[in-house]
Parts: C-alpha cells; structure tokens; sequence
C-alpha cells in the first residue's frame, strides 16, 4: 500500500511530458484550417502589409534608395486640396451602404420564401435563379445594364415610345446606375447567406408564437428577424465589403460623375505611378469601413438583444 | 568474360536511357540558353496585329531571338514591381509622360545615341529632342476631330471646341489618366493664356468647355465620333486617318495654333539582359521599310526621313521638314512635376 501512491507519482511527469507532447502537435483540425489560414495570411495579410508599409514611404523602397519614411500621403488625403478625396470615399460609401440596403430589401423576402419552401423542386429552381447572374462575369453583366439604361438603351427607348417622357432620363453614369447594376449582382451574396440562417430558424418557434395568439407580422418581427440577424449581418458584410471594392462597375456605370476609392488608387496605381498615395488611400478604406462594420455589428446586436454579436 | 557481357550491356543501355532522358528533359533549357529572348510592351489593336503578325516575326527571324510583348496595359507599374537588376521588360514603348515618369525611378535610359541605335541619324530632331526620353519612332498630331454631317465649319481653331453651339456634343478625356487630355489642357494654357505652362488660363478655360462628354482611352472617342454621340473631339490625326476610305462622316482639322506630338517612345531598361537586342530592336523599329509598313497601317507619322509614303499617307501624315515644324512637344518632366495637383483640380472642375 505505501508503494502504491508512489507509481502514480512517478508515472505522473511522464504523463504530463506525454499531454505537453501531444499538444505540440497540430489536431487534425489545425491541419484542415492551414490552408485556408495560408491562404489568408498570402492573399490578406502579406499583400495588406506590403500596401500599409508602401503608405509610409516616398517613394517605393525597393527599387528606389532615396526612399525615406514619410506621413505625407495621409497628410495629402488629410489636406484635401481640391476636395476630391474625402468626396470620394463619402461615395464610395454612401453606394456601398445604399447597395446593402437595397439588397438587403430585395434579398430578405426571396431568401425567407427558399427557406421555407417545401417543394424541393421549386427550391432547386428558385436557387437556379439566384446563382444563374453568378454564372456571367461582372465585366459582361455590366454592359449588359449599360445597353439597358444608355440613353438611347432598351428602357429610356421604350419610355420615350410610350410617350412617358420626351428626353432619356438620366439613368446610368451616376450613382443611380452604378447602384442598379451593383444590387443585381450582389443580391444572390446576400440570398445565398441569408437562406442558410433563415432555413435553420426553428420553424415550431413561429408556430409557438402564433399559437400564443401574435399575428404574421408580430411573429415575424419578434421570434424570425431577431433569429435571423447573425444572416443579416454576414450578408450585409459581405455586399457591403464588396460593394465598396468594386472598380469595374462604377467604373462603367458611374462614368464621369462617379468617384470611389477604389477609382482613385486604380488611377494611381495605373496613371500617377504613385503606390504610396494608393496604399494609403486603400489603408484608410480599410479603416473606414472597418469602423462601419464594428458600428453595425454592435447596432444589429443591440436591436436583436444578442449581446455576444457585438 | 562470358558473365561480364550482359552487365555491360545492361549498363550500356541504362547509360543510354539516362542520356535520352537528361537530354529530353534538357533540351529546352538549352534550346532557351541559345535562343535569346526579347521582352517587350506594344500597343493592341490594328498596330498589335501588324506588330505580331509580320513586324515581330521577322525580327525574330533575323536576330535568331524570340520576343514576348506585353499588351496588356498599364506597363509602367509593372515595370516599377519589378527588380531594376532583372526588369520584366527590356524595351518599353509608351507615350512620351510616361517615359519621363519611368527615367525619373531610374527605369529607362535617359539618353539613347546612334552609337546604340545607328537609325537615329537618320530621323527628324523632334524624335530625339530633349522633350524626349529614349526614341520617338512615330508620332500622330494631336488636334481636332469633327463630324461633318452636321453643318460645322472646319475648325481652324482650338477655340472652335468651346462653341456654344457643341455643349454637350464636344468631347474630351479623363485628364488624370490620358495624355491627350493632359496636352489639350496644355494647349488650352497656350490658346488662352501665356502659354503651354499657364494651368490658370487652362483650368478656367477646360470649365468653359462644359458639359463635355469625357472618355479615358482614344478608342472611345473614335466609337463616339462614329457614333454621333459627339460632334467634336479632341483626337490625333490617326484615330481619325484610319477610317479613310470607310465612307464615314468624320474628319480632322489642324487648328492654327498648332497640333500636339503624341509620340510613340522606345526606351530601353538599364538592367536587361540583352541590352544589345533591345537597341538592335529599336534600331530595326527605325528601318524605312518597318517605319512605311507601320506608318500605313495605322496612320502614324514616321520619324525616319528617309521613308517615302505613297501619295495618300504623304498628303496627310507629318513627314517633312515643314510639317514637323507644325508639332509642338510638350514639357512632361514639367507636367509630371505637377500632375498630383492637376489631377486634383482639373477633376474638381469638372465634376462641379
């Protein structure tokens, strides 16, 4: 018996030499997330490191050896001589946050009608018809609104030929078009996001609430919006980030009239040469947006009473 | 030595198939170590046909070389991500600005003689003036382009653009990204004011000119003349040349106070590998028979003076002495100096 307390006791630091052992080495889920983490530290990190950096300097130093380390692209941006800067990203966001929320608007009710819809077949067609836009490159769905709203386009034709107006209206090179052709192709991103959480919501939930005598509308605004607010939110995070990256669209759409960020570093990049203004006009979207994001976190979270959102 | 004729021969073959396959998989790092390899930037559309389908060819049939050439627009940031010890270009072919932005980063050669390149003794001095950085080998005049089904006089000036008649029907470009826009709004300086360096005179006379409908590349502005879309634009000859013969209702005009060069510069890099093919490809690019067959293709002016052009090219492109005279080259170390502040302005004055 006095032997026996002791075979533990030595036993005991092999065992924890053994655990410290088996911790050391990567569970087969660190192993599955490692190239997803890989991917996001070269394709997110790295290049967003290079770009931050680049900010900071005059010039590029890698090829230049004058390059010295300066604030003066934030104080340019700060500055703001001819007041297109801060404009710019005022738009940038002012169609990013529009674009959420039209396709938020639009996405909901088709996403809650997939979800709840018992006919596999008429999901599977229903699903077809969200990611059917998706099939068609963002270049090619763009000038496919551009033939529709140019002035002498399909919609301002057939509204002068129905004597509705007598001039085109002004739909496209402005914030209007460059919005319209964003919501279509960024609604099926909040769809796709939204059916899943919706789809999950516990449907006896609703029965329970209606059967407690709550009307439709009652039961949908406390027991399915409440629940389906994590879907909200990362649908509306991932319009939103994409909507206030895109290029190619306002670009096309926007014409003259439209300005974003991404606009901007594009121009400095490919025509001004200038990769330290652009990195830094790209560092201050990120924060910006960044910002955006935590403050609609925390709003969405404190509406739906989900404190552990925030 | 009965027992030691099969191992020979076993080894034998094993040799042999060892050979065969380091020479399999061999070969064409040998066949790349001979055959040197020429890495370009060129122009798409009618000039890239031309270039890749008989002006590349033959040169790398004469030189024994390949060349890649990169179309794919914008080069200079490449160029600028790349090490200046192995750049990814060893000649680079832009408009004039860029050239000057480029040697500014220490990216292209600031001066290029007829020792590296003998056809520079041959050309007009404008090619090779100190406007210039690296070799113009063709330039197409910046002026005024118009259609002509639609009542207007021929312009015989740059002040034509700013009739009251054209609002909204003249067209021009995205100043922060086109050098045509950048030489208009230098133009517009010299027409209104003191001259090519007057950007008062230019910002306050580009805010007369609205509402301008405004394009970022020359082919749109092409599309947009044909089109109707606009009745006047700020375009070079050769966007407006090329239609000749189409039966299509536009024309070009030289105003009086002069045209703009839009030179097509060749430069090489100072960190190539093949430095010597690089001058030998421009040098090639110079020849008389090169400069005819381009020159005719796409309707640039060449800067060999020894081209002769059929009658109809010689009529219109700026191949003498005389009409060289008429090109006015702009001051781009001085532009680029500036451009940050340009941009800002110029694009707060038309979004206004």
């Amino acid at each position: 018996m006095r032997d026996l307390p002791r075979r533990p006791l030595r036993a005991a630091p092999d065992l924890r030499h053994h655990r410290k052992v088996i911790a050391s080495r990567p569970t087969p889920v660190a192993w599955l997330i490692a190239p997803a983490a890989l991917l996001f530290v070269l394709f997110f990190v790295l290049p967003f490191a290079v770009m931050a950096t680049m900010s900071f300097f005059s010039h590029n130093p890698v090829s230049n050896p004058n390059a010295v380390l300066t604030f003066r692209h934030y104080q340019r941006f700060i500055d703001d001589s001819a007041g297109i800067f801060h404009e710019a990203l005022l738009s940038t966001l002012r169609i990013g946050l529009i674009t959420t929320a039209i396709a938020l608007a639009i996405g909901y009710p088709l996403a809650h009608w997939m979800a709840r819809m018992q006919s596999r077949l008429g999901h599977a067609l229903l699903l077809m018809a969200v990611i059917a836009p998706m099939l068609t490159g963002i270049v090619v769905r763009t000038f496919a609104w551009m033939t529709l709203l140019q002035d002498k386009g399909v919609v301002n034709t057939l509204l002068i030929s129905w004597g509705f107006t007598e001039k085109p209206l002004p739909l496209m090179y402005n914030e209007f078009g460059t919005v319209v052709a964003l919501v279509h192709i960024y609604v099926p991103f909040m769809v796709l996001t939204l059916t899943g959480v919706i789809g999950r919501i516990d449907e006896r939930l609703e029965q329970a609430a209606r059967s407690l005598g709550a009307s439709r509308a009652r039961t949908f605004l406390e027991v399915t919006l409440p629940l389906s607010v994590p879907g909200i939110l990362a649908g509306s995070l991932l319009v939103f980030a994409l909507s206030i990256s895109a290029y190619v669209t306002p670009s096309l759409m926007g014409g003259t009239s439209v300005l974003t960020l991404p606009m901007l570093i594009a121009q400095q990049v490919g025509t001004s040469f200038n990769p330290g203004f652009a990195g830094a006009l790209g560092v201050i979207l990120l924060t910006v947006s960044l910002a955006i994001v935590v403050a609609y976190n925390r709003i969405l979270a404190r509406l739906s009473g989900q404190g552990n959102l925030a | 030595m009965t027992r030691t004729v099969p191992f020979r021969r076993r080894s034998l073959i094993r040799t042999a198939a060892g050979l065969a396959a380091a020479a399999t998989l061999g070969a064409p790092a040998v066949l790349r170590a001979q055959t040197r390899t020429l890495r370009i930037t060129t122009w798409g559309g009618k000039w890239g046909e031309m270039m890749k389908g008989q002006v590349l060819p033959a040169f790398e049939k004469e030189f024994k070389c390949t060349v890649q050439a990169d179309q794919a627009f914008p080069f200079l940031p490449k160029l600028q991500a790349s090490p200046k010890g192995d750049p990814i270009y060893d000649v680079l072919h832009t408009n004039s600005n860029e050239q000057w932005k480029a040697v500014d980063e220490g990216l292209v050669m600031a001066k290029i003689t007829a020792r590296e390149v003998p056809n520079i003794a041959d050309i007009y001095p404008y090619a090779i003036s100190d406007k210039i950085v690296g070799v113009s080998i063709f330039t197409s005049a910046i002026g005024l382009g118009f259609r002509t089904d639609k009542g207007l006089a021929k312009p015989t000036s740059w002040k034509a653009l700013a009739d009251s008649k054209l609002a909204g029907q003249r067209g021009g470009y995205i100043i922060p990204v086109n050098s045509l826009g950048q030489a208009h709004l230098m133009m517009l300086g010299k027409v209104y004011g003191k001259g090519l360096n007057d950007l008062d005179a230019a910002f306050k006379a580009m805010a007369e000119l609205k509402p301008i409908k405004l394009v970022d590349f020359t082919g749109q502005m092409e599309k947009m003349l044909l089109a109707g879309e606009v009745s006047m634009g700020v375009i070079h000859d050769s966007g407006i040349y090329r239609y000749d013969g189409q039966n299509q209702p536009v024309d070009f005009a030289i105003p009086s106070e002069g045209v703009l060069a839009l030179e097509q510069v060749l430069n090489v890099t100072p960190g190539s590998k093949v430095r010597d093919l690089a001058f030998a490809y421009i040098d090639y690019m110079l020849r008389p028979d090169v400069q005819k067959l381009l020159a005719e293709g796409v309707w640039y002016s060449p800067s060999n003076r020894k081209v002769k052009l059929d009658p109809k090219f010689d009529a219109k492109l700026f191949n003498t002495e005389a009409k060289v005279a008429q090109l006015i080259q702009p001051d781009w170390k001085w532009y680029n100096a500036r451009k940050d502040d340009i941009d800002a302005r110029v694009t707060r004055i038309l979004r206004d």
